[in-house]
């Protein structure tokens, strides 16, 4: 950079009101610029969250090349969707099929000049409806109760087609397919896929009441997935098979429920255990005085340099054990995977005890004197007098514990292996990744990510000041 | 005395929960595992003390060496490249706005999510077909357009820099009046040359870099322990991008504190901008790099999460770490568990962990008290 031209000697030979307006000039576009860039900043850093979470909608997250504005996001297709849903299960928000129902869906091709249009081969495919843990499972197919009753041409217009530059002649034809639900003692299907074949490879497939889920073999087929989704069913649909498709093995019940239920469970305990344990360590540190306090102080020290590497291996054996027999008292012989071994362990961390501490640290004893005077005893001048006033470092510890606790990976990781139901979130969406990343089906585990991380974006936008907090006490305790 | 003994009496029963969980899980599984360390335990039959000979074993373990290489040079990038970028990140942006809780909020939320999201989202960008490679090709097809609007930038604000001195006025080199028309007249050209058709788009091919399934390992020539893999640079990219937002913020915070009246008597007396950050800016925030440092350091070191998140995508010597070493020889699948070994190198790693601490510790204080 070139040194500047000395301030001084310049700006004594303008005017003072030129010299002012100068410097508001550059205040003014120093303002500008900075914001220009805490806006670039920001989309930077949640540029991968939001990319993810729209890419969450689209039947496959890795096609190429990606897009903004998949057709998910599109008000045109919601229509079409809630349309199809209503004539297929009377269903506008999550469609499906149901016995009786008549579904009509449109086709259209550009057919080039000097070929007579001919009708497109239209199929309902016997097709699984996803990769991983869903194929296992049992389903009953469209293709078995359906049949396509009518294809016939509906329209036909002139039309051009650009490809790589060139303006071919031709017409634009649409065809009608309609596919009709014959058994009467059917079950109602959640989908209905749909294959048209072109007659040849002479047509191209413009666009279908629905974008095609994937177009194959080199343009001939359009293939859908599921031509009656219901409007929420076209958008959300792979956060619907993070719901449906994995299922446990024993009870049947959604995977992906069971391990929010779980990570609620261990966040909420371990959040209600270490409010009142730490608050209650917190203040006999802060304002008892007993032989062995700087022991726990050291202790406490100790235990935030430890890493997690060096004591899970002995907290293995000891949650292996049921903690040394005793969790045989309520009837478990042994605390891997358990939810409660999980909790047990963690009741009361050392970060927090301290903050609590240096919390009750900065409250002047003062408040407590009266309440000693009236001959309040220890716990009452505790839960009765310092407690209540300790709210904000309450709230701190709260955010800072649940989000803790529903991030936690490795500790779950360890104590929770089987069956599938006992994981919480972070080690349920690593099976998730282990089951489906193979198969390249991205849907399922992005929808699965941005669903996890749902609760603690939303806990943080409307505790943010409790973070923030969090975070100085943080910063204080070096 | 009487209330003396009380007061400890009520200490105990206030402190008793939590030194429960405190000796259980912490001390008495720390002793535990020192002890496992000098063993042969494998979980199934009684632990036979073997001495040191688990600790000597460990740098006879070639994938022991390749995770403590990786571990060292993770730690180092990542946590250098975070605090220098956050350091300047805030600088630039040290200003006082309205509205700066949104950008927290925005900056926040990559490390308020989980590991695992954050990674997933990660795994599923460095694909071969993924997002990031695309805007690798975008970037190399539209190369002519980046490099005419930095180009005009430059010379844009050359000419008005110079014809504004030329005026007397006390234009600086990057003075944000003359930058902001730089940046409008430069966007403003490349746009009409790209419509006009004189700047044309590049036709390269799309770039097909393999971030994953790679043992590739850079730079290419260098020493083994100056070398590392490329899945293991994707995960210094994913963390340094998660945690440098953190970091920023808390520079900033501090950033605010230091008074503008220093910037303005230094700019007064012909510092730099540059100098002012070397003078004024990097001396002022000291206890936070300190923090920083010390925090980016642990976290670093034992990086576990991102590795079993990876998995079977990349191959296991380019991303192992120490912290993965520990639970794979705990866990070893179908082999039986080494329990001595892995207590052994969990010890090795929380050493390693406490010595590279006080290291910097000393490092930052003495360079404090200069």
């Amino acid at each position: 950079m070139s040194a500047p031209v000395s301030a001084v000697p310049i700006r004594m030979r303008l005017s003072p009101r030129e010299a002012e307006r100068w410097l508001a000039r550059r205040r003014w576009s120093r303002a500008g610029l900075v914001y220009l860039l805490m806006l670039v900043f920001s989309l930077a850093f949640l540029g991968p969250l939001l990319f993810a979470t729209i890419s969450s909608l689209k039947p496959d997250p890795l096609a190429y090349p990606p897009t903004l504005t998949p057709p998910q996001l599109s008000p045109r297709n919601w229509a079409a969707a809630a349309s199809l849903g209503r004539q297929g299960a009377g269903a506008p928000f999550w469609g499906g099929f149901a016995p009786g129902s008549r579904v009509s869906f449109e086709l259209t091709y550009f057919v080039p000049a000097g070929i007579e249009p001919e009708t497109p081969t239209v199929v309902v495919p016997r097709r699984r409806p996803g990769a991983g843990l869903g194929a296992v499972q049992r389903i009953d197919y469209a293709a078995d109760y359906s049949e396509v009753t009518a294809v016939e041409e509906v329209g036909r217009e002139p039309g051009t087609l650009t490809v790589d530059g060139e303006v071919r002649e031709g017409q634009v034809v649409t065809y009608r397919a309609e596919v009709t639900y014959v058994d009467p003692d059917g079950p109602r299907l959640q989908r209905l896929p749909l294959d048209a074949t072109a007659a040849s490879r002479d047509y191209v497939f413009l666009r279908g009441s629905l974008p095609p889920t994937r177009i194959e073999r080199r343009g001939l087929v359009a293939s859908y997935d599921n031509i009656t989704p219901g409007a929420l069913g076209y958008v959300f649909n792979n956060y619907r098979r993070v719901m449906d498709e994995a299922r446990s093995v024993t009870t049947g019940r959604s995977l992906f429920l069971s391990w929010t239920a779980n990570s609620f469970f261990v966040a909420i305990a371990k959040v209600l255990s270490t409010l009142l344990f730490a608050s209650m360590a917190g203040y006999a540190l802060a304002r008892l005085r007993f032989p062995g306090r700087g022991l726990v102080f050291v202790l406490i020290l100790f235990a935030q340099m430890i890493p997690t590497q060096v004591i899970f291996i002995s907290n293995y054996l000891v949650l292996r054990d049921g903690i040394f027999g005793l969790s045989r008292l309520w009837g478990q012989a042994t605390l891997l995977n358990s939810l409660w071994g999980v909790i047990l362990s963690g009741l009361v961390g050392a970060g927090a005890v301290f903050i609590m501490k240096q919390f009750f640290e900065s409250i002047p004893r003062e408040v407590e004197e009266a309440a000693m005077i009236d001959g309040a005893t220890q716990w009452q001048r505790y839960s009765r007098v310092v407690l209540p006033m300790a709210r904000p470092a309450l709230g701190a510890l709260t955010i800072i514990t649940f989000q803790g606790a529903w991030n936690d990976f490795f500790w779950p990781l360890v104590v929770l292996t089987t069956p599938e139901d006992i994981k919480t979130l972070p080690i349920g969406l690593l099976s998730f990744r282990n089951a489906y990343g193979g198969a390249g089906d991205w849907g399922l585990i992005l929808a699965g990510a941005v669903l996890s991380a749902l609760p603690i974006i939303v806990l943080f936008i409307v505790f943010q000041r409790y973070f923030m907090e969090g975070v100085s006490y943080g910063i204080g305790k070096d | 005395m009487r209330i003396r003994r009380q007061e400890t009496f009520a200490a105990l029963l206030f402190l008793a929960p939590f030194l429960i969980t405190l000796g259980i899980f912490f001390v008495f599984a720390t002793v535990r595992a020192v002890y496992f360390s000098f063993t042969n335990y494998d979980l199934f039959n009684a632990p036979e003390w073997v001495g040191l000979r688990n600790y000597q074993n460990l740098f006879l373990d070639e994938l022991f060496v390749t995770a403590l290489r990786n571990s060292l040079i993770y730690a180092a990038v990542v946590t250098l490249v975070q605090t220098v970028g956050a350091l300047i990140m805030a600088a630039i942006l040290n200003q006082r706005i309205v509205g700066m809780t949104f950008f927290r909020t925005a900056f926040y939320m990559p490390s308020v999510t989980s590991s695992v999201v954050i990674t997933l989202i990660f795994l599923w960008l460095y694909q071969r077909r993924g997002a990031l490679n695309y805007l690798a090709s975008q970037f190399s097809t539209y190369l002519p357009q980046v490099l005419a609007f930095l180009g005009i930038v430059v010379v844009a604000q050359a000419v008005q820099v110079l014809w504004e001195r030329s005026r007397n006025m006390p234009a600086r080199a990057f003075d944000p009046a003359l930058l902001v028309v730089s940046l409008l007249v430069a966007f403003g050209v490349t746009w009409a040359l790209t419509a006009t058709g004189v700047l044309m788009p590049r036709s390269v091919p799309d770039v097909d870099f393999v971030w994953l399934q790679t043992r590739q390992e850079v730079p290419a020539g260098a020493p083994v322990w100056l070398r590392a893999p490329v899945p293991l640079i994707a995960i210094m990219l994913q963390n340094i991008f998660t945690t440098i937002p953190t970091f920023m913020l808390m520079f900033l915070a501090a950033l605010q504190d230091v008074p503008k009246s220093y910037y303005e008597a230094a700019a007064l007396d012909g510092a730099s901008p540059v100098q002012q950050f070397l003078y004024i800016t990097i001396p002022s925030v000291r206890p936070v790099t300190f923090l920083v440092v010390t925090l980016g350091l642990i976290g670093t070191l034992q990086m576990f999460d991102q590795v079993a998140i990876f998995g079977n995508a990349v191959p296991l010597r380019s991303v192992i770490t120490l912290a993965y070493f520990v639970y794979n020889r705990m866990f070893p699948g179908a082999q039986l568990p080494e329990v001595g070994f892995a207590a052994a190198a969990a010890m090795f790693l929380a050493a390693l962990t406490l010595v590279i601490v006080m290291i910097q510790r000393l490092f930052l204080r003495a360079e404090g008290n200069r």
